[in-house]
């Protein structure tokens, strides 16, 4: 059973007058598998961080359904929504989002503090979990100490630590060097090779080409797919680039 | 409208920050307001009538000052939350091309527009509500109502001139930042996140020993001479003291909570401990000026409410009986009962002659002798050989007032006998348990019991110095060996006094007609009837023309008591909202992100409540541990004015703590009501 549905979605932005309506997507679908490693790109504009917000529960879609893990996002209450997205979900976002009032040690406790979890079972959680991502040695650190990809290593552990059923990411690499990204990168593909599900919106052909499906996005509807079968990342990067470079010149679906 | 561009950019301006400048601008009103009555008052021709306008208008005067002087610093302190969030804007403006000069264009104008509205309305409440101040001020000083409305140019000129010279202060300051700070300073002025502070253990450690000392100094004091010398003293240490102990011992406190895993990791307690200790050095100075400013506002309403209400027992404490009269004897040591004889007859036939019957009288004879206890129980009355600046010699000063037997016995109908050497003792606030009283190479004198209390009344209320009554059987005697004891230059203010007072029977206007007679006719310079040998009459006294005097007095104390603390809870209200405003800001962002991360709404409303309790409460409970602690210091400092009412001033400060914390959590439910719009509102507009 896919973990992650998502059917005809339909989200139409209009202006508060009603007058300008802009549609953001037109009807998305497509499904993720669990244990999945699904890049999703685009251009600017093209319905990305819409398609996140959807998927994060953060915003409501005009048309269409999310069913994640079985249950309809649509129908959860809005009291229990912010509970719902602090159990299953995980988010790395491209500024990080960390709190300059807490060290990283307490920024990463967040979650489970706000799911009212023992202080025992939440340093029990993140002394594996440090080590994997190997910030054991600057979770006494507040954020503005630490370099941007440490804050951003610490953000994954943040979304990891609640071991939710999908972790999203928002340009995880969009404010980090060549060096920090491909780190990253290479922390999501293990992440990812212990079985954790994940998503990423991207517009970097590198982060995307370290997917195991990408799928393109483009004019609010999914455009184009490919799957990484047996490719090596090189290979991989080749092919995303030859579909972008098709979107860019306005080629048809084959 | 046809206004410039300046004008119009800067009134858009102060319109956009509605939310920062309606406060800023309603303190500005209010300052303006108070002290454009505070100087009508002063002027107010219909306080002619009263008395003792003098004394009021120099009180009235003198709070102008203290109201210019907290103005000044208030809207300093206020225009740098103003300030803080426009350098943004002005950064974007510096960017897109305009120059340094033009930001303080538009800066003028924005004063300019602050300043007229502030001043204009201002004055215009002021005018409205001066002549209401002016008769609660002759209701509560028992004076005559009039009900015309008159407005004073003098005072309409010179509030407009103090606080337009407090507005370009304000000006060339807010000037000075944008001068000195680049584009791009100004506009990521407002995210410049301070660096945590490491709790100082030092300066928390001397904030809380400052603290203690303060309050063991208040507790331990016994006499209202030394109160009235440490009380600046330890006012000034509870100031420093409070301070540190917000500012450092509020970060260590946090430290604290933080180490104790079970607390700090909870949902509620999480968020606020942690972005209190990340701001606690600029939210311990602003904590610890309310706590300031509430203390200040409890004492002064406390202990002037109670000197009002409390005038009327005071006054009879001090007058026990409506008239008095005091006489010296001009040879102490012919201070028998002849010479008084015609003094007494003329003061009786003069009162007869206004029909005025002579009850309760009370006359006698007596020797004031100031002397200090000495670390052997015994009494020194050279001033010379006392460590005059020796604060513990001050504080054991004590008044001896030597009474002979006879007239103790006429006035109480007592028929008490004493040996040569024995006296009868009553110390009034003082205690003394010894059998024998020894002044020092002279006088000796064995307690050989108590004497009446009625004597603890009288101008012994006033002193501010407890008083030791002795009854002795021979004064000559007595007077003679305590001399021996005295410098020649102490002996001369040995006076033998006489005191006679009595009951009229009469209404309050012919107790006074009685008392002007009774002064042109017995004193000298007047139209002297007979020249009494041996005796020169003093001061004559009627309790209800004091009573005027007291209620003027106490009167104005009371009214501009409410006046300064209407300014300070204002300004005490102000920090708290621009306080909880500023940071609302800054939480907005905070708050977003950990509504991303999974926080639902109940619980940032719980941990906003959390936050804001502990920043309002924390305040308000030490200042009612200050006020407790200087409760004791503040009864004695009453004594000195007449008041000796233990009872009634702690009803005045438990009331007054009562109905400004009722008034303090309206505010704080206005408070987070706004402070919880700006960070919730954040994601809704998202």
């Amino acid at each position: 059973m896919s973990i992650l549905e998502v059917k005809n979605l339909r989200k139409v932005y209009s202006s508060r007058l009603g007058g300008n309506r802009v549609e953001a997507l037109r009807d998305v679908s497509f499904t993720v598998e669990p244990g999945e490693y699904v890049a999703v790109m685009g251009e600017s504009g093209s319905g990305k961080t819409t398609l996140l917000n959807i998927l994060a529960a953060l915003d409501k879609p005009t048309g269409g359904s999310v069913i994640l893990d079985g249950k309809d996002l649509s129908k959860i209450k809005e009291s229990s929504v912010a509970a719902f997205r602090r159990d299953n979900l995980g988010f790395v976002f491209q500024d990080f989002n960390l709190l300059d009032t807490f060290t990283l040690e307490d920024n990463i406790y967040l979650p489970l503090v706000l799911a009212g979890r023992s202080y025992q079972e939440m340093s029990s959680r993140l002394a594996p979990l440090a080590d994997r991502l190997g910030i054991g040695d600057i979770l006494k650190k507040y954020p503005y100490e630490v370099s941007g990809g440490q804050k951003q290593r610490a953000a994954v552990a943040r979304a990891m630590i609640t071991d939710p059923k999908l972790l999203l990411a928002d340009e995880p690499t969009g404010a980090l060097d060549s060096r920090a990204s491909d780190e990253l990168l290479r922390l999501f593909a293990a992440i990812n090779a212990r079985g954790q599900t994940i998503v990423m919106v991207t517009h970097s052909v590198k982060a995307a080409s370290s997917a195991g499906r990408v799928l393109f996005i483009k004019d609010g509807e999914v455009f184009h797919q490919l799957y990484r079968g047996n490719d090596t990342d090189e290979l991989l990067y080749q092919k995303v680039a030859d579909t972008l470079t098709l979107i860019a010149t306005g080629g048809r679906r084959q | 409208m046809n206004l410039g561009f300046y004008p119009r950019l800067a009134a858009d301006g102060i319109r956009k920050n509605k939310r920062m400048y309606l406060p800023y601008i309603l303190t500005c009103v209010g300052m303006v307001m108070m002290f454009y009555i505070i100087m009508y008052l002063a002027v107010s021709p219909s306080l002619d009538a009263v008395k003792g306008a003098d004394i009021l208008r120099e009180i009235f005067a003198l709070g102008s000052w203290v109201i210019t002087v907290f103005s000044a610093i208030f809207l300093f302190y206020t225009n740098s939350f103003l300030m803080r969030r426009r350098r943004r804007e002005f950064g974007l403006y510096n960017i897109l091309g305009m120059g340094k000069g033009n930001i303080a264009r538009i800066l003028v104008w924005e004063t300019v527009w602050t300043a007229i509205l502030s001043i204009g309305l201002g004055l215009f409440a002021g005018i409205a509500f001066s002549k209401l101040a002016e008769l609660g001020l002759t209701n509560v000083m028992h004076g005559e109502i009039t009900f015309d409305l008159t407005v004073s140019h003098l005072s309409v000129v010179r509030t407009a001139e103090v606080f337009g010279v407090i507005f370009v202060l304000l000006l060339l300051n807010s000037i000075r930042q944008v001068r000195f700070s680049s584009a791009i300073s100004l506009l990521r002025s407002e995210n410049a996140g301070e660096k945590p502070p490491r709790g100082n253990l030092l300066l928390g450690f001397a904030g809380v020993l400052l603290l203690v000392s303060a309050y063991t100094l208040a507790v331990s004091i016994k006499n209202p001479l030394s109160a009235l010398l440490w009380f600046f003293v330890a006012v000034l240490m509870v100031i420093v003291g409070t301070y540190l102990v917000m500012i450092a011992g509020s970060v260590l406190f946090c430290r604290l909570l933080q180490k104790k895993k079970g607390y700090y990791y909870k949902a509620n307690h999480f968020v606020s401990v942690s972005s209190m200790v990340y701001r606690m050095k600029r939210n311990g100075a602003g904590l610890a000026s309310i706590c300031i400013l509430a203390t200040m506002v409890l004492v002064m309403i406390s202990s002037t409410t109670c000197l009002y209400f409390g005038e009327e027992a005071a006054v009879a404490q001090r007058y026990p009986r409506e008239l008095n009269v005091n006489a010296t004897f001009t040879d102490e040591r012919d201070a028998s009962g002849e010479p008084l004889k015609p003094l007494r007859e003329a003061i009786e036939s003069i009162a007869r002659s206004h029909r005025a019957e002579l009850r309760n009288v009370c006359a006698y004879r007596y020797l004031n002798v100031s002397g200090a206890f000495t670390p052997d129980g015994e009494v020194e009355t050279d001033a010379d050989r006392l460590d005059r600046f020796n604060v513990s010699v001050l504080g054991n000063i004590t008044t001896f007032c030597f009474i002979p037997l006879d007239d103790y016995n006429a006035m109480t109908g007592e028929n008490r006998a004493l040996e040569d050497g024995q006296a009868l003792l009553y110390a009034y606030r003082t205690s003394f348990a010894g059998d024998t009283l020894t002044f020092k190479r002279g006088l000796t004198l064995q307690i050989a019991g108590t004497a009446d209390k009625f004597l603890g009344s009288g101008s012994a209320v006033i002193d501010v110095v407890p008083t030791v009554f002795l009854v002795v059987p021979d004064i000559y005697t007595t007077m003679e060996k305590l001399v021996e004891g005295m410098s020649e230059e102490t002996e001369q203010y040995l006076v033998m006094r006489w005191l006679y007072q009595f009951d009229t029977g009469l209404d309050a206007e012919e107790q006074k007609t009685l008392c002007q007679e009774l002064r042109t006719k017995l004193r000298d310079g007047g139209e002297q009837l007979i020249h009494f040998e041996g005796v020169t009459v003093g001061a004559i006294e009627c309790r209800e023309l004091e009573k005027e005097q007291f209620f003027s007095l106490y009167g104005s104390f009371f009214y501009i008591g409410i006046m300064l603390s209407l300014v300070f809870i204002l300004a005490a209200v102000l920090i708290i909202y621009y306080k909880q405003i500023s940071e609302g800001y800054e939480d907005q962002a905070r708050f977003d992100i950990m509504m991303k991360v999974g926080m639902t709404r109940p619980e940032i409303r719980k941990s906003i409540n959390s936050q804001l309790l502990t920043v309002f409460f924390l305040p308000l409970l030490l200042a009612a541990t200050h006020i407790c602690f200087a409760f004791p210091i503040i009864e004695k400092l009453l004594r000195l004015f007449g008041l000796n009412n233990v009872s009634l001033f702690g009803l005045t400060t438990a009331l007054s703590a009562a109905v400004f914390a009722v008034f303090y959590a309206v505010v704080y439910r206005l408070t987070s009501n706004a402070y919880y719009s700006i960070v919730s509102g954040a994601r809704e507009n998202a």
